[in-house]
């Protein structure tokens, strides 16, 4: 059994902010599948679809947020200056690029699509943003993937 | 044209008895910087170059170079 020293338990370390990374983009597919079938769902009453409006916007609000990798001021500088180094600034900029790409084709297949389908601008504006941040989230998962062991 | 970039960092950083994390903390970076960077996986800045070659007491020309 090992014991480690961390002088504020109680708060998240630059390794604990980079374990997260790389798990969440996994499951945000999931989450947005689920916040789709109350959004747009037909069994479910008024209040329940604007408890999930808000609850997407959020969800896509924050992956915004660790994509742009905005501050986190519950951290040091020395642990902010490590989980915001120069890799992973170009991790983010390759994903934005990703996601960005994905937007574009995601918007051209619309535009085709509703020449023989009429479109909800809703749906339309969910799949845009939700494809984008998959594709992005994905891309920064793979690109965050486990290290390898200690000099591999 | 198929340039990379060759380093000496893992050859200097094992003479020192350093690991990677313990390099990564003296340059303020996550250990998986260091570890890609000393795979050819990815290609650090002027700044970070500089930074790891001073960390290690050796220039930069001696630490990276190009390898066609």
């Amino acid at each position: 059994m090992s014991y480690r020293e961390r002088s504020h338990f109680d708060r998240p370390t630059a390794e604990s902010v980079q374990r997260t990374r790389r798990m969440l983009p996994w499951l945000i597919p999931l989450i947005v599948v689920q916040q789709g079938s109350v959004i747009f769902g037909h069994g479910f009453d008024r209040s329940t679809q604007i408890f999930g409006t808000v609850a997407w916007i959020a969800v896509s609000l924050a992956m915004l947020w660790m994509l742009l990798g905005l501050p986190m001021r519950w951290l040091s500088e020395r642990e902010q200056a490590i989980v915001n180094d120069e890799r992973s600034r170009a991790v983010r900029g390759d994903s934005a690029c990703w996601g960005i790409a994905a937007l574009i084709l995601i918007g051209c297949g619309m535009m085709l699509a509703r020449l023989w389908v009429p479109l909800d601008a809703g749906m339309a504006i969910y799949g845009l943003v939700n494809g984008a941040l998959v594709v992005s989230l994905c891309r920064y998962g793979w690109l965050n993937r486990a290290e390898p062991a200690e000099d591999e | 044209m198929n340039e990379r970039l060759a380093n000496r960092l893992k050859e200097r950083r094992t003479e020192l008895g350093l690991t990677q994390s313990e390099l990564a903390d003296l340059c303020l970076v996550s250990r998986k910087t260091i570890n890609t960077v000393e795979n050819g996986i990815f290609v650090p800045s002027t700044l970070l170059s500089l930074k790891l070659a001073a960390r290690l007491g050796v220039t930069v020309e001696w630490l990276f170079w190009i390898e066609d």
